[in-house]
């Protein structure tokens, strides 16, 4: 944060000594290095902070009613569509989002392309938190959010898709915490601890591969339970769970390109030259892989209208809206990454990240809300649910940053690793 | 023709209670009751107080009573088997639509392989069916309350205590 | 050899996981040749019998114990409550509900009920995570609040929209559906109270093949009476609740367009690629981790062995 910057000009914690040649606490850590006072005045001096205290300001009361008075006190309560924004939004839109962490993984441990190594952290963070906070969307939708366990300890239903995504959601964000545990424990000093996680670094990567392919298409293979509900372009029985992979595979590699861009620009002091200096080479190629899967992505979508044979609804209304959703969400992207990248235009390959970020939430909440009993109503969320919706992304985004401030993410821890 | 014996008592009690005809196998239409009150059921309408005498100058016998009454009737699907029935022993609808109904004893009815009415409603359905076409037909009352009041534990059940009751129950005319 | 222990370890994580994937598979295709309980029980919904009497709400209302009813069930003005330009649906006070339908070219009005069709491969059991329901030897569909979480799949599964979320509670939400009276009256051999209080025998109880007679028989008989369809025979894989019609099925509001198989067999796909998954990719992905990084262990090997 330049604010921080201008009020401490020496460079922030990056390594276990202070200038006096002590050790850094755990508590100054987590304080920056800086008084109570100099933390709290830091704070107060950021606008985006304002910001989001009026959305908590408003936002609280109303989560506090919904776990006291009902889901039916901020949403519509409506039988017709189960599922409003918390999953249509939170689980569909933040989990594809959040597959960066094991592509980013394959791209480095896997294929040993250890040129990507300066934004692996970050992609595995951002892996980790929007799996985390799809979990805590999850948690203000379900109706009885006390007994998030019961599908893995107490009354198993193996046979049912949402059962894998149950397990392999909370499988795959152990594994995140082991990934993302490296960085803490240089910050914190535990050795050992690291050590023994990179040992086993492969394994957790090749597992997170399986989850991911399992799970994301799982997101998508959901709605094959529903055929006569989903407008038919939006759900193919054989390829959907494949449509819903692919476009994981941008939409969260645009993620990171998008997170590396917000810290590239509003995070400065946080990054170390190494960031600084590969983010737009590492950019451009996370827009490569982009390109390439948009434009499989493309092919797939075309191949499940034809194997469906439902070119006639392309005629239609709701064809109209599909063909607006292909060409905003993934032509335009597609070749905006594809210029960028043959013309090493970093600037417009994120600009496409945005859009392609963008698209694939727009994509979920057509799946999930639009487009879901295309045959009967549109519902419009209630407006304390959009807040609420809006509340917990605040909260991810106060985590995100709280995290990036202090471990070793942007930066190299310095000293002993 | 098998004659369920419960059906024969019950027969008997009704010919010993009066309400219907005490002749026995001549049966014309000055044998038939003036009145039979319906209360096989009664449980959520009161009973019915049935002017036979009345409807039997609307319609004709075979019109409620099949081919029972041995005026033939001209249904192609009855008179496959019933071109020449007799009249028969037992007229009254409760001798052949049972008071109980969906219960084991008529759902394994059909285990017998000779039955060919596997769907011969009950007492309650007979009545129905067979009065509200003729009632909506005729533009007598149709609605439930135009044949029989409802009991206590018939307003119990449809919750006339709540309010927010619009008009009454002429929805079907 | 470091990297061949832990491939190792991971293989076997893959197995235990892939284990596990083919129980649950072997449960699904079990599943698939399911055509239900011998002798299990179905109803037979004639709506050119039903008068639109609203018994079978009142009855369904005090066997279920429901909530009061925003209008006594003999006001008949429900008829023509519109919510989002949609006739009334089941909802956390109703299991069942009738509708009234205007249907072009008939002289009077038809009137459908609806409750959960209990169908033979229900797709909320199909699609619940923690086996809340249960399709019992007699053709109930059952749900067992207890280990309910909430997640609301089986409303987005069920392909007639009949299960509904008591939403209005904070500490105790639960699934409200019909369950064919279950508890209390067909797993003792009694008819379900809206058909017991049925004045017309619109709904005829009994076991489901004989329904289906009864069902064929009635068409048979009144060809010019009936559409010929069993509506329930084979929509969602069959139902034990199944309604004939004077009137075209998508007239009386009736969604012809459920697929006439179980909705499962539409996520099988997706199921069968995932023992597919847990076994290639391992494998596939050290592999190819072995042969990406071979030219760093090979200059590594050489750098240890020239420093001997």
């Amino acid at each position: 944060m330049f604010t921080f910057s201008q009020n401490k000009q020496e460079v922030p914690i990056v390594s276990h000594h202070n200038p006096d040649g002590n050790q850094w606490t755990i508590k100054e850590k987590l304080w920056l290095g800086l008084s109570p006072d100099e933390y709290k005045s830091q704070m107060l001096r950021n606008p985006v902070n304002w910001a989001l205290f009026v959305i908590f300001a408003v936002g609280l009361p109303i989560l506090l009613q919904r776990y006291f008075f009902g889901l039916d006190t901020v949403t519509h309560a409506s039988n017709d569509y189960p599922w409003g924004l918390f999953l249509g939004f939170g689980l569909f839109g933040m989990v594809p989002l959040s597959a960066s962490g094991f592509l980013l993984g394959t791209t480095v441990e896997i294929f040993g392309r250890k040129d990507f190594v300066p934004i692996e952290r970050l992609a595995l963070l951002n892996g980790l938190l929007g799996y985390f906070f799809a979990v805590v969307y999850l948690e203000v939708d379900l109706g009885m959010p006390w007994r998030l366990y019961y599908p893995m300890f107490v009354s198993l239903g193996p046979a049912a898709v949402l059962f894998l995504v149950a397990w392999h959601v909370a499988t795959y964000l152990s594994v995140q915490v082991a990934e993302v545990s490296s960085a803490f424990f240089e910050w914190i000093g535990w050795l050992k601890g690291k050590r023994f996680i990179k040992s086993i670094a492969i394994g957790l990567t090749v597992s997170g591969i399986i989850l991911s392919t399992l799970h994301q298409g799982a997101l998508g293979a959901l709605f094959t339970y529903a055929p006569s509900k989903v407008h038919p372009l939006w759900l193919s029985a054989n390829f959907q769970w494949i449509h819903f992979f692919c476009s994981a595979i941008f939409a969260g590699l645009s993620m990171v390109i998008v997170a590396s861009t917000l810290c590239k620009h509003f995070m400065t002091w946080r990054c170390d030259r190494r960031f600084l200096d590969n983010v737009d080479r590492c950019t451009i190629g996370l827009g490569k892989g982009c390109a390439y899967a948009l434009i499989t992505y493309l092919v797939i979508k075309l191949v499940g209208i034809a194997h469906d044979n439902e070119w006639a609804y392309l005629l239609t209304g709701w064809g109209q809206y599909f063909m607006l959703e292909m060409a905003l969400a993934v032509l335009l992207p597609m070749f905006l990454f594809a210029y960028g990248v043959k013309h090493n235009m970093v600037g417009m390959v994120r600009f496409a990240a945005l859009i392609s970020v963008l698209g694939v939430v727009w994509n979920r909440l057509n799946t999930a809300l639009i487009c879901f009993n295309w045959k009967l109503y549109q519902e419009i969320p209630h407006w304390k649910e959009v807040w609420i919706t809006i509340m917990i992304f605040a909260l991810y985004f106060i985590t995100y940053r709280f995290i990036l401030y202090r471990l070793p993410i942007l930066y190299e821890w310095e000293g002993e690793k | 023709m098998t004659i369920n014996p419960k059906a024969v008592l019950a027969a008997a009690i009704v010919l010993l209670a009066g309400t219907l005809p005490t002749t026995g196998l001549a049966l014309e239409q000055l044998d038939a009751p003036e009145t039979v009150t319906i209360d096989a059921i009664s449980k959520l309408y009161g009973p019915v107080e049935f002017s036979h005498k009345r409807h039997s100058q609307l319609a004709r016998c075979k019109d409620c009573h099949h081919h029972t009454t041995g005026q033939q009737d001209m249904d192609p699907n009855c008179i496959r088997c019933h071109a020449n029935s007799p009249e028969k022993m037992v007229v009254s609808c409760k001798d052949c639509h049972t008071k109980k109904m969906f219960y084991p004893e008529q759902v394994t009815a059909t285990d017998n392989p000779n039955l060919y009415h596997i769907d011969k409603p009950g007492i309650k359905g007979a009545y129905h069916l067979n009065c509200i076409p003729c009632h909506v037909k005729k533009n007598a009352p149709s609605g439930c309350e135009g044949c029989h009041a409802m009991t206590d534990a018939g307003k119990k059940m449809f919750r006339t205590d709540v309010k927010g009751k619009a008009e009454g129950a002429k929805h079907h005319e | 050899m470091k990297t061949l222990i832990n491939r190792r370890k991971f293989l076997q994580g893959g197995i235990a996981a892939s284990a596990a994937a083919t129980v649950s598979l072997a449960k699904k295709s079990q599943a698939a040749h399911f055509e239900g309980y011998p002798d299990s029980m179905g109803v037979l919904v004639d709506l050119s019998r039903c008068v639109g009497c609203r018994s079978c709400e009142a009855a369904c209302n005090q066997e279920q114990n429901l909530p009061t009813p925003e209008k006594p069930f003999n006001d008949f003005s429900v008829f023509d409550e519109m919510h989002h330009g949609q006739k009334r649906r089941t909802d956390e006070t109703a299991y069942t509900v009738v509708n009234r339908y205007d249907v072009p070219g008939m002289d009077h009005p038809l009137f459908r009920k609806i409750q959960c069709n209990h169908c033979q491969e229900p797709a909320c059991l199909t699609s619940c995570f923690v086996n809340a329901y249960t399709k019992t030897p007699e053709g109930a569909v059952i749900y067992n609040a207890d280990v309910c979480v909430g997640c609301r799949t089986c409303m987005v599964a069920c392909p007639f929209y009949i299960p509904t979320f008591r939403y209005s509670s904070a500490f105790h939400p639960r699934i409200m559906k019909c369950i064919f009276c279950y508890d209390t009256r067909l797993s003792k051999g009694k008819p379900p109270a809206c058909v017991e209080a049925c004045p017309q025998e619109a709904l005829t109880f009994g076991r489901r093949n004989d329904v289906l007679n009864m069902g064929r028989q009635r068409i048979r008989e009144n060809p010019d009476k009936y559409e010929d369809h069993i509506y329930g025979e084979h929509e969602a894989g069959g139902t034990a609740w199944m309604y004939i019609s004077p009137a075209p099925f998508d007239k009386v509001g009736m969604d012809t367009t459920v697929p006439k198989e179980p909705i499962l067999n539409f996520v099988k796909d997706f199921l069968a690629i995932v023992p597919m998954v847990l076994t290639i990719w391992p494998a596939l992905f050290t592999g190819i981790h072995l042969l990406a990084t071979r030219k760093d262990k090979l200059e590594q090997s050489k750098k240890t062995e020239g420093e001997v």
